[in-house]
């Protein structure tokens, strides 16, 4: 299924930050649910700065149009502050995309444990991303550090609890 | 020696004239009343008549209803009015207009975000016509106008714009004086304009061009592009999406990141 773009995506002055400040509100929300949504179509969950400037999505090469590197910066530090995204160094370069914030896919993932009866039952990180019985499951495929941190906001609930085994960790739902 | 006309008598008979040419009088006006309200009563049996026969047609046909409307725009009556009078009862005009401007008003809202409250009326009359789906009665770009100009009473912002053949629907309470909407007119080919464009076709001042641009970016009705080849471009939104056809459904504004 191919992605579709928003009419935005074709409309020049999207790649240059607006002066005014309510437009400039619409732009940036474009923007970050445009980044959300093409991540998402790409299963995207760790990104680099400079991989993600030079990609389709900010880089319209039909209309030759490509949104700066500080105005891309200005995206994802709103990202940030919805709560979609996390640096992962210093000096951001790098960083976690969360187009679903940790405690929805907790949600996915714990509707999913009560809809098949098994709470009570223990699995490992591993299982629940790469296994067969999650396979078709919207987070079949996800993340390991995304899935501990969803893990971690049901910890937080007490419908789960994380324990280490050796070298991977495991969780048991409740 | 002639006395006539002096006495008592006189005066009495005098009197006695002009009561009679009073009551006359009287009799006449009365005649003329009765004449009016019957010859009003008959115009309005007329009208009554000729309304219910094609009713149909007035509700159904654009073009008829255009017509209807033109004829009672020479006699002085305003069908849509009042919700309550004899054209919206007889006619159920008053209700299709009513309903057509919550339309309007919804298509406007929900592709706010998107066009700034600018949109063009080909483009409002397209997003109408799906929103009421096949089964509704037709709707012309002439019946989007006289609902809009319906709107207007409510002080609710909505004006028309000409641009070249065709019209902008504005529906938020912006100040556009004739510089801007020259402006708009200018933009329509091409969905931009650029200062040095205004300049050369109108023969202004840069300054003055600058002025205009800034406002409508000001407005929230124009995007800077400046990553143009040349000048910067100011683009209408309003006027790309038709440009571009790019599809978008009122329905797009409800629709958030996941």
């Amino acid at each position: 299924m191919g992605f579709e773009w928003p009419w935005q995506y074709n409309f020049p002055p999207f790649y240059t930050l607006q002066p005014n400040v309510d437009t400039r509100q619409k732009q940036l929300s474009a923007w970050t649910s445009l980044v959300l949504s093409f991540c998402r179509h790409n299963k995207f969950y760790t990104m680099n700065v400079m991989e993600i400037q030079e990609s389709p999505l900010f880089n319209n090469k039909k209309i030759q149009r490509k949104l700066p590197l500080e105005s891309v910066q200005v995206v994802l530090e709103e990202l940030r502050k919805k709560g979609n995204l996390e640096w992962l160094d210093k000096n951001k370069t790098r960083f976690l995309i969360m187009w679903r914030r940790p405690d929805e896919w907790g949600k996915v993932i714990y509707l999913w444990v009560s809809k098949n009866g098994m709470t009570n039952s223990v699995f490992t990180l591993y299982e629940l991303i790469n296994g067969d019985e999650t396979e078709g499951e919207e987070f079949h495929g996800l993340d390991e550090s995304m899935l501990l941190k969803s893990l971690e906001t049901l910890q937080l609930e007490h419908k789960a609890e994380i324990f280490t085994l050796n070298d991977s960790k495991g969780v048991k739902f409740f | 020696m002639n006395r006539r006309g002096v006495g008592a008598g006189a005066i009495a008979k005098k009197k006695l004239a002009e009561a009679k040419y009073k009551e006359r009088g009287n009799v006449l006006a009365e005649d003329q009343l009765v004449q009016m309200s019957k010859h009003l009563e008959m115009f309005k049996t007329n009208l009554e008549e000729f309304a219910s026969k094609h009713k149909q047609e007035i509700r159904k046909n654009p073009q008829f209803r255009v017509q209807f409307q033109d004829m009672c725009a020479t006699i002085g009556v305003d069908p849509l009015a009042s919700g309550k009078g004899f054209w919206s009862e007889m006619l159920g005009v008053g209700d299709f207009y009513y309903e057509l401007g919550v339309q309007i008003v919804e298509v406007c809202l929900a592709l706010k975000h998107h066009n700034g409250g600018l949109i063009t009326l080909a483009e409002l009359h397209q997003q109408v016509l799906k929103g009421r789906g096949k089964l509704a009665q037709d709707v012309s770009q002439d019946d989007i106008i006289r609902a809009i100009k319906k709107l207007k009473v409510l002080g609710s912002g909505f004006g028309i714009i000409p641009v070249g053949g065709s019209y902008l629907v504005q529906s938020v309470p912006a100040e556009l004086n004739m510089d801007h909407t020259v402006v708009l007119q200018l933009a329509e080919k091409k969905g931009y304009v650029t200062v040095g464009e205004i300049q050369s076709s109108l023969n202004w001042e840069k300054e003055r061009a600058k002025h205009v641009l800034e406002h409508l970016l000001k407005e929230g009705l124009a995007w800077l592009d400046l990553q143009a080849t040349g000048d910067p471009q100011y683009w209408l939104p309003a006027l790309f999406t038709e440009l571009y056809s790019k599809q978008i459904t009122p329905g797009e504004s409800s629709e958030g990141p996941p």
